[in-house]
């Protein structure tokens, strides 16, 4: 069975592009314009998932979230912003809201939150020593990780980036994911640091006759994925 | 209301009048009273006394000698308003200056006043007088021909009439001459004001050089005028260097998407179109992105965000996210930091900043050189500084860098989004911190200056 997004959007345009990505990816989508018909369908009916604008005319996103998370729906949700990040996601995130996305962003970033707040729970529970993918292994304990028999020396930060794309593994994992997700920064350095930081760690896990393990997504960003 | 009343200075005007004629003819009313009041009550004492005198002359030598007494009191005395009359008991004249008992007065009933016959004057006088009767039955009556009292009393209130005249006179006068100049300052200010708004900005209030309270209030009115010129100026350049940076990128961006639409267009010749495109749609962006994150920063958003920010650990993460970048220009960044330094500031708003400086150095830095990112702490005030071997910012030009737009080397336009420093002023200014560019012989010192701790930030 598809899973089910609610997308609460009062941009017309906005709200069609979203549903037709939505379900061209396979979900199965329910959108409205106004903030308390998104209300109460958030309350209401079991979706897996909630998109919701943080400006709407009637109850705005924020206002909308709380009261869903009041009502003790724990329903992830995702809030769309034409605010700054820097201090509106604090907002956002104390508010109740999973993620948070800056407008205009690109479909490939909303799905890959998407994706990452539809499995949070699964990834939380497990108190896991040991990753792998392919013959990558990560030693969480250790902190070593190895690519068959070859030990890779990784720096502290290119083991969290390494350990990032891992448990995410066969998931896109865009750039600003990586960069709130390893350095805990919402702003954007407009330079490609993470492009950079990526390559230097893909020079050290796939080596030359090595199967590449790191693949770029175009206008994505990356994915981690043994075999394709 | 006609216009006439509306105005407030003929209100002010009538106010004042108003008070000075109440004030003043309080005053001159209590001195009228005081006055005729004081007089009355001394003539009084003086008859009281009188007349115990002449009852001991009487005690004395009988009528004869109080008859004396009264022909040498009249002989002698200068007050010429002094009335004295003995009569028998049947009220025959002995001696005095009036020519009859009067028949209507009763003696021991007080004071009286009478219009009676002097025996020196033809027509009858005001005559206030106490009468008392003798021992053996004679009357004798002493009391003062009050006419030239009356008179005082009349030229008195006369002239206190006169003086409250005189002063309503002055106050119109004053009042008049007030207005005058009141209104004659307040039409300056008007007319600058209605210059002003007709769009001459460069008008100001004239000063006369009194150094007076309208001079002052003027200067005041100026240096706001020159203030607010300050900010529209600055409002219209960054308005014009908005439009002028969202027109660039958006003209190249219609030019690639008009390119995209060329149908003969091989696939992958339009693959790139459509790139450059979205490179250029992303630039408008971060301009956009930067001029609301300052306009965001400068209104004191997320202050109620602030913490406690290891400023070590903020040059230490910046710069490592910065380093494989840095790298691959052939650039190396180096960490000196000193353990301990906190600030209270917004963790990811002093990064932005950071990393702003730490972007604006690797852009200019020389290739093989060394960018330096470190933390100190001067005059109790810590600092995060980052250095550069790039070309620098000539001195003058230092105060400029820090404005919205403004790309100090021409030959870049389009590298960046000109808001970089502006951005970092705006963060120093949230965090009461300054920030100060200087010469690093060569290249640019960009310092970010903390106050001292605890000294809050406003």
């Amino acid at each position: 069975m598809s899973r089910r997004i609610l997308v609460v959007e009062d941009d017309q345009d906005t709200q069609a592009y979203l549903a037709k990505a939505l379900r061209e990816a396979g979900y199965t989508v329910e959108a409205t314009a106004s903030g308390r018909d998104g209300l109460v369908h958030a309350v209401g009916a079991g979706f897996d998932a909630m998109i919701v604008d943080r400006m709407l005319p009637d109850l705005d996103g924020l206002s909308l979230v709380r009261s869903v998370r009041a009502a003790g729906v724990q329903t992830p949700a995702i809030l769309l912003t034409a605010l700054s990040a820097i201090d509106e996601r604090v907002n956002g995130l104390r508010g109740g809201a999973d993620d948070y996305v800056v407008k205009p962003f690109s479909f490939a970033e909303l799905s890959a939150r998407l994706e990452a707040v539809l499995r949070r729970p699964a990834e939380t529970k497990a108190e896991q020593t040991q990753i792998a993918c392919g013959d990558l292994e990560l030693d969480l304990i250790a902190r070593t990780a190895h690519r068959g028999e070859r030990k890779i020396e990784l720096l502290p930060r290119e083991f969290q980036m390494l350990e990032y794309l891992m448990r995410r593994q066969g998931r896109v994992v865009t750039r600003t994911m990586l960069l709130e997700g390893v350095w805990d920064y919402r702003f954007d350095p407009r330079t490609n640091v993470i492009d950079v930081h990526i390559s230097r760690l893909r020079r050290k896990i796939d080596a030359e006759g090595e199967p590449a393990l790191i693949h770029t997504v175009r206008g994505a960003g990356y994915k981690l994925a043994a075999a394709g | 209301m006609t216009p006439l009343l509306r105005s407030a200075t003929l209100r002010l005007i009538l106010a004042h009048l108003v008070l000075v004629a109440i004030s003043t003819g309080l005053v001159l009313g209590f001195l009228y009273w005081r006055v005729g009041g004081v007089i009355d009550t001394e003539q009084r004492a003086v008859v009281d006394a009188e007349i115990t005198g002449l009852l001991d002359d009487y005690a004395r030598g009988g009528v004869p000698a109080l008859a004396a007494a009264l022909q040498n009191r009249l002989a002698t005395l200068h007050d010429r308003d002094a009335i004295y009359l003995l009569a028998d008991s049947e009220g025959e004249r002995i001696a005095g200056n009036l020519a009859g008992w009067p028949a209507t007065l009763a003696p021991g009933s007080g004071w009286a006043t009478l219009s009676l016959y002097r025996t020196d004057r033809s027509r009858p006088t005001e005559i206030s007088a106490r009468a008392v009767r003798l021992p053996m039955g004679e009357l004798l009556l002493v009391g003062r021909d009050v006419a030239a009292r009356a008179a005082f009393d009349r030229t008195l209130g006369r002239a206190l009439l006169w003086a409250l005249a005189a002063i309503l006179g002055l106050a119109v006068a004053t009042g008049w001459f007030l207005s005058r100049l009141v209104r004659g300052r307040i039409a300056e200010v008007d007319g600058a004001a209605r210059a002003i708004m007709a769009g001459r900005l460069d008008r100001r209030i004239g000063l006369r050089g009194t150094g007076d309270e309208f001079d002052r209030l003027a200067g005041t009115l100026n240096a706001m005028l020159d203030r607010i010129e300050t900010l529209v100026s600055d409002l219209r350049t960054v308005t014009d260097s908005l439009a002028h940076d969202l027109r660039t990128p958006l003209g190249r961006l219609v030019r690639h998407l008009e390119g995209a639409a060329d149908e003969n267009l091989p696939a992958e010749a339009r693959q790139r179109r459509i790139e450059s495109a979205l490179g250029e749609a992303g630039d408008v962006l971060a301009t956009a992105t930067a001029l609301l994150d300052i306009s965001r920063i400068d209104a004191g958003l997320g202050a109620e965000q602030f913490m406690d920010v290891d400023l070590g650990r903020l040059a230490a993460d910046v710069s490592e996210l910065y380093e494989a970048a840095a790298e691959e220009r052939g650039l190396r960044i180096a960490v000196a930091t000193e353990p301990g330094l906190v600030v209270r500031g917004h963790d990811q708003i002093l990064a932005l900043a950071v990393s702003n400086l730490v972007d604006n150095a690797l852009k200019h830095a020389p290739p093989g050189s060394t960018i330096t990112v470190s933390t100190e702490i001067a005059d109790g005030r810590p600092a995060l500084v980052v250095d550069d071997r790039g070309p620098g910012i000539p001195e003058a030009d230092r105060t400029r860098a820090l404005d919205r737009f403004v790309r100090l080397d021409p030959s870049r336009s389009g590298a960046g989004t000109g808001l970089g420093l502006a951005l970092v002023a705006s963060v120093a200014r949230m965090h009461g911190a300054a920030i100060e560019l200087g010469d690093n012989r060569p290249g640019l010192r960009a310092a970010l200056r903390f106050p001292a701790e605890g000294t809050t930030p406003i």
